[in-house]
C-alpha cells in the first residue's frame, strides 16, 4: 500500500512533465533544430542542395556584398519603425476615443478590428489596386476634377516601401487598438476619479496617468508588431512582389528567393541567421526585463 | 537526422504520399492552367493506351519554385516521384546529385539525339547520360502586335530596334500606348535578353549570358543594351507596375496598346479570343540582323526508383513523350512547337510555322540561344543578377554605366 501510494505521488509529480514532453519535443525538433541546421548551412558552400563543406564566413561576406540585401535591410528598418510607430499611435488613439463610453461601441470595435481578420495576401492585393495610379486613388481624384493630383508611390522605387507601410498599418492598427482597449478597461476608475477631483484635465490624466499605466499593453503590442514586421513576407509579395525593381525587398523575401529560386541556399541561410539576430536583439532584452520584473515581484 | 527532418517537411507540404499501384507513375509538375492541363491530357491518354496510369502531382505557383521545394523534400526523404518536369538547369543539377535515371538506351533506340536541336542537349544530358525527355519548345523573343493599330498608323513590321522605337514614338504621339508590359523582372528580362543578342549578335550573347565573360559584361556593347532598354522604357505607360503578363496581352488584343514582348505562350490569349495571326494580329521576332531563336523547353526527367513497375512506367512515359504524334498533339494545345525537329508542323498556325522555320535558320546560323530569363543560359544564381539589374534599371533612373558596373560586381559576387 505504501509502495502504491508512493508510485501515484511520484506519477503526480511527473505528470506535468509527461504532458508537456510531446509538444516540447515537437518544438525542439521543428523550431530549434531547424534553426541550428540553418546555422550550419550558412557556413557551407550550399547552392542547389545542402552540402556540408565548411567555408567559414564566406556566405556572410557574399550576403553583405549583395546590393539587394542592403536594400532589404534598409527597408526593414524603414518599414518596422514606421509600421510600429503608426500602428501603435493610431491604435492607441482609436482605443482612447472608443473608451469614451460612446454608443454602438461593439459595432465600431468590430469595424476597426476587421482588417486583422484578413490575410496579408488579401490586404496586399486590394491595396495594390487602390494605389495603382491608373485604377485607384489617383484616378478617382483626377476624375473628380483635380487633374494635377498624383499618388504614384507604388510605381516609384524611392517611395514604394511607404505603400507597404500604409497597407501594413491599415491591417494592424485595429489589432493594437483591441489590446489597448483591453488595457484601458483594466484600469481602475477610482484612479481617474481621484485625479479629476484634484482638478486634472482629461488630456493631462491620459498623458500622466493612463498611458503610463498601459505599459504592459504597450509592450505586448510592440513585441507582437515587431514580430509581424520582421516576418512580413506575404504582404510584400502580394502588394509589390518586391518591386519595382527590388525596391521593396525585405529580408524575408530575400531569404526565400535566394534559397528557393536563385540556387543560393548558403546565402539564404546566412540571411536567415541575420534575421534571427535581429529578432534576438529585440526579444532578449524584452525577456530579460520581464523575468527581472517577475523576480522583483 | 536530416532524413527525419525531411520527412517531417514532406508530411507538412500537402504532397500526397506516393502510392505505387501496378503500372502507375507519379508525375510532379507545375502546370495548372486550363491549356496546360489539356495539353498534358494528350500524354496521359497515350500512356493509358500502353496500359499505364498517370498519377498527377501538380504543385503550382512561384514559377515552379514550389514544385522544386516539394521535390527536394521528397528526394531527401527517399521517396522521389516517378517523373518530374524540369526547367533550365534543374535536370542537369539533379543528375549531378546522382538521383536521375539514365535514359541513354531509350535515347539510342529512339534516335533522340538526332531528332533534337543540338543546343538543347545541354539541358537533357549530363556527361554521357541522357537524363530527360523534352516535350516542347517555346520561343521567348517574340513581338505580338495589334494589326489594326499598325495599319492605321501606317507602321510596317520593324526591321531594327531603331525602327521599332521610332514607330513606338509615333504611336505615343497618337495617344496609343506603344508597349504593354508589367514590371516583373522576368517580363523586363525578356526585352533585355532580346536586346543582348539583337544589338550585338549571338556570339556576344553567348559570351555575356552563358560564359559570363568579364570583358563582354563590362563592354560598350553592354552599355548600348541598357541605353536601348531605357528607350523602350519610354514606350511603356505609367501604370505598368504589378501588371500580369496576360493583362498586358489583353491590352494589345483590345487595342489599348500596340505591341508586347512576350514568349509564344501569349499566342494562346489571342487564339482564345478567336483572333487569327496576320489577319488580326502580327507575330514577329524581335528585330535583328541575325534573327535569333531564344528557347525555353519543358522536359521530363525520371528519378532512380527501386519499384520495378514504376521503372517500366518510366520507360513508357519517356517513349510517349518522345513520340512525334504525341509531341504534335501536345504542342497544338500548349501553343509551343515540338522539341523534335522532325515533326511536321503543317497543321499549326502561322506563328508556329514562322517559329519552326526560324528555328531551322537559327540552328544553321548559330543563333539558337537559351533564354536567360527562363533559366536556359547562365545558372540561376547568375541569371538572377542580370534580372535584378535590368529590373532596377528599368524602373529607376540609373545610368547605363552604373547598371553595367552593378552587373559586373553582382556577377563577381555570385561566382
Amino acid at each position: 500500500m505504501n509502495a502504491a501510494k508512493s508510485f501515484s505521488s511520484r506519477l503526480a509529480g511527473w505528470l506535468p512533465r509527461i504532458v508537456v514532453a510531446p509538444s516540447l519535443l515537437v518544438v525542439i525538433v521543428t523550431v530549434y533544430l531547424f534553426i541550428l541546421w540553418t546555422g550550419v548551412i550558412s557556413f557551407t558552400s550550399s547552392k542547389f542542395v545542402p552540402v556540408y563543406d565548411f567555408v567559414g564566413l564566406e556566405q556572410f561576406v557574399r550576403l553583405w556584398a549583395t546590393p539587394r540585401w542592403h536594400t532589404a535591410v534598409a527597408n526593414l528598418f524603414i518599414f518596422s519603425a514606421l509600421f510600429l510607430l503608426l500602428s501603435t499611435g493610431i491604435g492607441l488613439l482609436m482605443a482612447i476615443l472608443l473608451d469614451q463610453n460612446i454608443r454602438s461601441e461593439g459595432f465600431l470595435r468590430a469595424v476597426y478590428l476587421y482588417p486583422m481578420a484578413l490575410s496579408f495576401i488579401v490586404t496586399g492585393t486590394a491595396w495594390k489596386w487602390i494605389m495603382n495610379p491608373g485604377l485607384g486613388i489617383q484616378k478617382v481624384v483626377n476624375d473628380l476634377g483635380w487633374t494635377g493630383f498624383t499618388f504614384d508611390w507604388i510605381t516609384d522605387p524611392n517611395m514604394a516601401i511607404y505603400t507597404v507601410v500604409i497597407a501594413g498599418v491599415w491591417q494592424s492598427s485595429g489589432f493594437a487598438m483591441a489590446i489597448f482597449l483591453a488595457g484601458l478597461r483594466g484600469i481602475d476608475n477610482s484612479v481617474i476619479k481621484a485625479a479629476q477631483i484634484e482638478g486634472a484635465s482629461l488630456p493631462l490624466i491620459y498623458r500622466q496617468i493612463i498611458i503610463p499605466m498601459l505599459r504592459p499593453a504597450m509592450l505586448s503590442v510592440i513585441v507582437l508588431l515587431s514580430y509581424i514586421a520582421i516576418k512580413s513576407f506575404d504582404l510584400v509579395l502580394a502588394l509589390t512582389n518586391g518591386g519595382p525593381g527590388s525596391a521593396t525587398e525585405l529580408p524575408s523575401t530575400f531569404m526565400f528567393s535566394a534559397t528557393f529560386r536563385r540556387n543560393q541556399m548558403g546565402v539564404g541561410a546566412a540571411s536567415a541567421i541575420m534575421m534571427l539576430m535581429t529578432v534576438a536583439a529585440i526579444i532578449i532584452p524584452y525577456l530579460y526585463s520581464e523575468l527581472r520584473e517577475r523576480n522583483n515581484g | 537526422m536530416s532524413k527525419f527532418i525531411a520527412s517531417l517537411v514532406a508530411a507538412t507540404m500537402l504532397v500526397p504520399a506516393a502510392a505505387h499501384a501496378e503500372g502507375t507513375i507519379e508525375v510532379l509538375h507545375h502546370w495548372v492552367s486550363q491549356s496546360e492541363v489539356d495539353a498534358l491530357n494528350v500524354i496521359r491518354k497515350d500512356l493509358e493506351t500502353k496500359g499505364f496510369q498517370w498519377k498527377d502531382s501538380a504543385v503550382g505557383g512561384m514559377s515552379g519554385a514550389n514544385a522544386q521545394q516539394a521535390l527536394r523534400s521528397r528526394l531527401t526523404s527517399g521517396d522521389p516521384p516517378g517523373a518530374m518536369q524540369f526547367l533550365g538547369w534543374e535536370g542537369p543539377q539533379w543528375a549531378e546529385q546522382g538521383v536521375v535515371r539514365d535514359l541513354n538506351d531509350l535515347a539510342k533506340a529512339g534516335g533522340w539525339r538526332e531528332a533534337l536541336p543540338p543546343q538543347l542537349l545541354t539541358f537533357v544530358t549530363s556527361g554521357e547520360a541522357f537524363i530527360a525527355a523534352p516535350i516542347n519548345m517555346h520561343r521567348q523573343n517574340w513581338v505580338w502586335a495589334n494589326k489594326k493599330i499598325f495599319d492605321e498608323a501606317g507602321i510596317a513590321v520593324p526591321k531594327t530596334w531603331a525602327d521599332l522605337i521610332a514607330a513606338g514614338k509615333k504611336l505615343k504621339e497618337k495617344g496609343v500606348t506603344p508597349v504593354a508590359m508589367g514590371d516583373e523582372p522576368w517580363q523586363i528580362g525578356i526585352i533585355f535578353d532580346a536586346l543582348l543578342s539583337d544589338l550585338n549578335g549571338p556570339e556576344f550573347y553567348k559570351k555575356a549570358a552563358i560564359d559570363l565573360d568579364p570583358a563582354a559584361l563590362n563592354s560598350p556593347e553592354m552599355v548600348k543594351v541598357f541605353d536601348t532598354l531605357r528607350e523602350v522604357r519610354g514606350l511603356v505607360d505609367a501604370n505598368f507596375v504589378g501588371r500580369d503578363w496576360a493583362v498586358a496581352t489583353g491590352m494589345v488584343i483590345n487595342g489599348e496598346a500596340a505591341m508586347q514582348f512576350m514568349g509564344d505562350w501569349a499566342k494562346g490569349e489571342f487564339l482564345a479570343k478567336g483572333l487569327k495571326p496576320n489577319t488580326d494580329f502580327y507575330c514577329f521576332a524581335t528585330p535583328a540582323k541575325v534573327t535569333s531563336f531564344q528557347y525555353v523547353i519543358d522536359s521530363f526527367g525520371m528519378f532512380t526508383v527501386k519499384d520495378e513497375t514504376v521503372q517500366k512506367a518510366q520507360v513508357a512515359l519517356a517513349e510517349t513523350i518522345m513520340d512525334p504524334k504525341v509531341q504534335k498533339g501536345f504542342n497544338l494545345i500548349k501553343g509551343s512547337i515540338p522539341a523534335r525537329t522532325d515533326v511536321s508542323v503543317d497543321d499549326f498556325d502561322d506563328c508556329a510555322k514562322l517559329g519552326f522555320n526560324e528555328r531551322a535558320e537559327a540552328i544553321k546560323a548559330g543563333s539558337m540561344l537559351g533564354a536567360m530569363t527562363h533559366g536556359f543560359a547562365a545558372k540561376p544564381e547568375f541569371a538572377s543578377v542580370f534580372g535584378d539589374v535590368a529590373a532596377q534599371f528599368f524602373v529607376g533612373n540609373m545610368s547605363s554605366e552604373d547598371a553595367v558596373k552593378m552587373l559586373v560586381e553582382g556577377i563577381d559576387n555570385a561566382r
